[in-house]
């Protein structure tokens, strides 16, 4: 019987033990840790700011028509990236560096990021001049005519995509939301025949509102020492 | 912590560490000069933006250690019982 005790007890000692060593000793998890810093340089929401104010720009372009002008399609977007890129390399070291504090990722994540924007890059170039240079060819335009009257599900289903591919090399879950809603905004504005502006417009909207909301999340959290 | 925190990056400063890690700055500090007088953590103080500018990085020991650290914390849960 005692035998019997000594047993039970050493049994129930040997699970007790094993449950809170093994919940003791984790094996640090290195890519939730750098998923984590990661993502807390983009909780500030300026990045959605900027996306947001991209979208708008374009919305309203088209809106007033200017947008198939050369010096608004292509000089723009241009523009825009060259003033943004500053204004958000500086607000991110007036308003993030000051609250969550100074990060260096190397280069491993950055080369990830780069070849991920510049295969976009060379994949969205060559579908604009494949498609400029097919519009000034001759001969059947049947696949053309297909091309723009489903502009909108193209477009739409591309922003999926895209917005996947850089919230996947990000760690963004909030991409694939932003890529969610664009792509059900255009196929509804499809269907119902939504101008494409207005789409763009609601859709620029509610990535920048949703951007300050959570810069003012951001800073309420992270208040500047002395504040 | 402080060394996984480290690990995946290439340098960070004293604040990011401490809202990573959710230490207080007292007990960070500590950490961090006995990491630092064991050769696992290099602290280089610079001005950026005429601002002292405080950033820690894992020494070439350091990652080792934590390497090492990690393959046997592994290899002890994988001889764990279920």
């Amino acid at each position: 019987m005692t035998n019997y005790f000594v047993i039970q007890s050493f049994i129930r000692w040997k699970v007790v033990y094993v449950i809170e060593v093994k919940t003791m000793a984790k094996v640090p998890n290195l890519k939730e840790i750098e998923r984590r810093a990661y993502m807390s340089y983009h909780k500030d929401g300026l990045l959605d700011i900027f996306a947001g104010l991209y979208i708008l720009a374009f919305g309203l372009g088209i809106t007033m028509e200017l947008m198939w002008e050369f010096s608004f399609g292509v000089i723009m977007p241009a523009i825009l990236i060259a003033t943004v890129l500053p204004i958000w390399i500086a607000a991110k070291r007036k308003i993030t560096m000051p609250r969550i504090g100074y990060v260096n990722f190397g280069t491993r994540g950055a080369n990830k990021l780069t070849a991920v924007f510049i295969g976009l890059l060379v994949a969205g170039l060559g579908a604009f001049f494949a498609f400029t240079f097919a519009t000034f060819q001759g001969g059947s335009r049947e696949w053309l005519d297909l091309i723009v009257q489903n502009g909108m599900l193209i477009v739409g289903f591309g922003t999926l995509a895209v917005c996947a591919l850089f919230g996947y090399s990000m760690g963004l879950k909030r991409l694939y939301v932003y890529g969610l809603l664009a792509a059900f905004a255009l196929v509804i504005g499809h269907f119902m025949g939504i101008f494409f502006a207005y789409i763009l417009l609601v859709l620029g909207t509610t990535v920048m509102v949703t951007g300050f909301a959570l810069l003012i999340g951001f800073v309420k959290k992270y208040p500047l020492k002395g504040d | 912590m402080i060394l996984a925190q480290l690990y995946v990056v290439q340098s960070a400063d004293f604040l990011f560490l401490q809202n990573q890690t959710k230490m207080t700055s007292g007990n960070l500090s500590a950490h961090l000069s006995k990491l630092e007088d064991a050769g696992y953590v290099e602290v280089t103080k610079e001005f950026v933006e005429r601002k002292p500018h405080t950033a820690l990085a894992l020494t070439k020991k350091g990652r080792t250690a934590f390497k090492e650290y990690r393959k046997k914390v592994k290899q002890f849960v994988e001889k764990l019982p279920e």
